[in-house]
């Protein structure tokens, strides 16, 4: 069942079925869904309806599902998996481990399926998968109901940053719509749920192969008041459209006109940005005045985040590739030390000898010393010391820098708090993280900074708030804030990340 | 009023940001061009992402001489309208062995004149990237590829040495020997091709209008003929069709459809009411199945 309230005008907006398209429209923005679950769950056939029922698939595409005669097992219904023949299928069967992305558009939106192996050995496809998404949809059999795999994947959601997941308990067909079955599951849920930092967490009893609850209301299932799966899918807020946060400009490169103009070129990846804001660079140390926000389209007033511009400063404060440009007085930490999780995504084992380097978003930084601390079990959450790393371990690491960079606590501002470990002599990317505590002094860090644990938060500052999900954000919001503060004001200060050992709130599974 | 970016909004940023990181992070990028509207919005990309500056990357395009002569004209015009950098390209080799599309079988055409012929330019003039308009919705072999996509040393493509992209981090460190084909376009589809050609009102070759055209009806397939090269067979004629072109790639390799789509804005509103996708179009593809995925291994795109 949902657990957010459905505004009044969502509902209008969220009228499907493929309307006929309409000459130099737009869409709404992009949602990237990621789909985690088993051939077993019915992952392809629930992706297969959702194309079928609202997409703007071609004609010879809705053919050959008709001519195939392929039924979906133990129906008389087309076997819409059909549709996703070539994506998953080959996935499924081991000839591939690879994420692959399908596009299609409903009446208002554009989604991304970003479609990824669940397999615990394929956990770094899942990872980085998740990484691009918006909303995660997790499969599972309603007979079966939430499994140490669910587990698994919320933690991997947790861990790259998803907000937004959805529990789609399909084969609901299968349990006679026993909303009993269902019930048990959502509970199950959401008690797994509030571990994470997910913003939002909801459960809608589908059918795929009949369709119940994929594009249209179940008539199975009037015990369920909620929005079907595509409704709350189009209410899911377009990737572009939070502009609230700190300001962050990673600069990429810098553009001149073989004039006086030196525009420094990026994406704003955080908040906002408009002529006339003092921006200060932390390496340097330096500020100065936006004077002009340019695009080929012509200047602009202001830019937020996702936005590609060029930014010229009333000073040369001599700001490159690899600075990030953030508001004075909430600037990123000039890293010397980084606390990590990374995902292991090399077949090539961690060697405390080998050259690494660190990616950030536009910066690439020699590695002084990495350090394994410890391993995460991903279905109990509990952590084990290690000094070793494989393929698809996840790591607790500390990470010192060859020189500082621009890094940011990443549940705090998300993209700058990115990370990617490097081979120096290959090339290639060994591990993607995530920075949870980030030091300006090159000395130990864990002892010298602060934790704001959930139950802090809870006890005081967020006492008014329940474990519905609209009050989970605003706990995540007045947690960010707090550690915001807290850093401007010289702390160094990291949100509880999920607990590394289980906080007795696990439900037994 | 919603101020929030449009999808083609946030496309185009996406794609300005690749090609900034690309040219950030490689010693010699080079931008296929193969004239097509793909191309065209490509290349509008480059020119947004490195505004007000000059492209700082030559374009290069593979000239098979099976180009449609309206593409080469649509070509030299938009070199010169643009001030830009246009290296020519042509596999002499294969040229003198007298190479062709009509006489040889479309892969063994496309291997010599286009693979092959790629990948001389590449190692010619020492280009460690190369910037082109692919999308991951053209086809299913592409649905798994990487916005960098590495090549070994003689432009292999391994799918299993392919690098896993996270979040906007791209790691463009080069290993011995390899070079890598940047995709800033991947997440695009057809249909926002032609709306973004729409929307930035962007002059497209003048084969993808709709016009009376002299065609060989073959195979099923209508052929243009474009010029005295291609001659109808025993039993085909030539006739005047009102014709236009989905996709341009080489003549006569690439089937026409009817259409009275004669400007732009009928051509986007046939596209988005298009019963079929735009590769049945293009008779390479049928040539051999599995045939995009062994032409990729190969070092085509």
């Amino acid at each position: 069942m949902t657990v957010q309230a459905i505004r009044k005008s969502d509902v209008a907006l969220a009228a499907v079925t493929a309307a006929a398209p309409v000459l130099n429209r737009e869409l709404n923005g992009i949602v990237h869904l990621l789909t985690c679950g088993s051939v077993d769950d019915g992952k392809s056939t629930l992706i297969g309806r959702l194309l079928w029922d609202a997409s703007d698939l071609y004609e010879d595409q809705r053919e050959n599902v008709r001519k195939s005669g392929r039924k979906a097992a133990g129906t008389d219904l087309p076997d819409f998996s059909m549709l996703l023949d070539g994506l998953v299928a080959e996935q499924e069967q081991g000839i591939t481990i690879d994420i692959a992305w399908k596009y299609f558009d409903t009446g208002t939106r554009r989604f991304v399926i970003i479609d990824s192996p669940g397999h615990e050995q394929y956990t770094r496809n899942m990872a980085s998968g998740a990484s691009h998404a918006d909303v995660a949809i997790l499969l599972v059999d309603a007979r079966a109901g939430v499994k140490k795999q669910t587990k698994r994947h919320a933690a991997i959601l947790d861990l790259v940053g998803v907000k937004r997941v959805v529990l789609a308990v399909n084969k609901m067909d299968l349990v006679g719509y026993s909303e009993d079955v269902f019930r048990k599951i959502d509970a199950d849920f959401r008690t797994l749920c509030w571990k994470f930092g997910f913003w939002d967490a909801t459960t809608i009893p589908v059918s795929a192969v009949f369709g119940d609850n994929v594009a249209r209301k179940s008539e199975n299932m009037p015990w369920y008041t909620g929005a079907h799966l595509l409704e709350h899918l189009e209410k899911a807020p377009s990737r572009g459209t939070a502009s609230g946060g700190a300001f962050r400009f990673p600069v990429q490169t810098v553009l001149r006109d073989g004039a006086d103009f030196r525009g420094l070129a990026g994406t704003v990846s955080s908040g906002s940005v408009k002529v006339g804001d003092t921006v200060s660079d932390v390496l340097s140390g330096r500020s100065a005045k936006v004077v002009r926000i340019a695009t080929m389209d012509g200047d602009l007033p202001s830019a937020t985040s996702g936005r590609a511009v060029a930014l010229q400063l009333d000073i040369d404060i001599d700001v490159s590739r690899g600075a990030v440009l953030a508001t004075p007085d909430m600037r990123p930490v000039a890293a010397q030390t980084v606390e990590a999780r990374l995902v292991w995504l090399s077949e090539t084992p961690f060697d405390a000898r080998a050259g690494y380097l660190l990616r950030t978003v536009t910066d690439l930084v020699p590695i002084a010393t990495l350090e394994i601390k410890a391993l995460l079990d991903l279905e109990t959450m509990s952590s084990r010391p290690s000094t070793h790393c494989n393929v698809n371990d996840i790591a607790v690491a500390k990470i010192s820098l060859g020189r500082p960079a621009a890094i940011d606590v990443f549940t705090d501002i998300g993209e700058t708090g990115t990370l990617m470990i490097v081979d120096a002599v290959t090339g290639a990317s060994i591990a993607g993280g995530v920075a949870t505590a980030v030091n300006a002094r090159g000395e130990t860090l864990g002892e010298g900074h602060f934790i704001l644990t959930r139950e802090m938060l809870g006890n005081g500052l967020c006492r008014d708030l329940s474990l519905s999900s609209t009050d989970r954000e605003e706990f995540m919001r007045r947690a960010n804030e707090a550690a915001i503060l807290l850093r401007a004001a010289g702390v160094s200060v990291a949100i509880e990340p999920p607990p590394m050992v289980d906080d007795g709130m696990d439900p037994g599974l | 009023m919603n101020a929030a970016p449009s999808h083609l909004d946030l496309l185009e940023a996406e794609s300005i940001h690749i090609f900034r990181e690309a040219a950030a992070q490689f010693r010699k990028p080079v931008l296929m061009y193969s004239i097509g509207k793909d191309s065209t919005v490509l290349l509008h990309l480059a020119r947004k992402a490195f505004y007000p500056q000059k492209l700082p990357f030559p374009l290069l395009h593979i000239d098979t001489t099976w180009k449609f002569r309206d593409m080469i004209a649509f070509r030299d015009k938009t070199v010169k309208d643009f001030g830009l950098d246009l290296i020519v390209h042509k596999n002499e080799d294969g040229l003198k062995q007298g190479i062709n599309p009509i006489d040889y079988s479309p892969s063994i055409y496309t291997d010599i004149l286009k693979t092959q012929g790629l990948k001389q330019a590449l190692d010619k003039y020492g280009f460690d990237a190369a910037f082109g308009g692919a999308r991951r919705d053209e086809e299913a072999s592409r649905a798994k590829e990487r916005v960098f996509s590495f090549r070994a040393a003689g432009h292999r493509w391994d799918p299993r040495k392919q690098r896993p992209e996270m979040w906007r981090l791209m790691n463009g460190r080069l290993g011995t020997g390899e070079t890598v084909r940047v995709f800033p376009m991947s997440n695009w589809t057809e249909k926002d091709v032609w709306r973004y050609i729409l929307r930035e009102k962007l002059d497209v070759v003048p084969l993808y209008l709709a016009k009376d055209r002299p065609t060989i009806e073959r195979n099923g397939q209508l052929l243009m003929q474009d010029d005295e090269r291609l001659q109808p067979k025993p039993g085909e004629t030539v006739k005047m069709r009102k014709i236009r072109f989905r996709t341009l790639g080489c003549y006569p390799l690439t089937a026409a459809v009817e259409s009275h789509a004669t400007d732009l804005e009928s051509v986007v509103a046939e596209t988005l009411n298009a019963q079929t996708s735009e590769r049945v179009g293009r008779l390479i593809d049928h040539d051999q199945a599995g045939a995009m995925e062994r032409k990729k291994q190969e070092g085509y795109f």
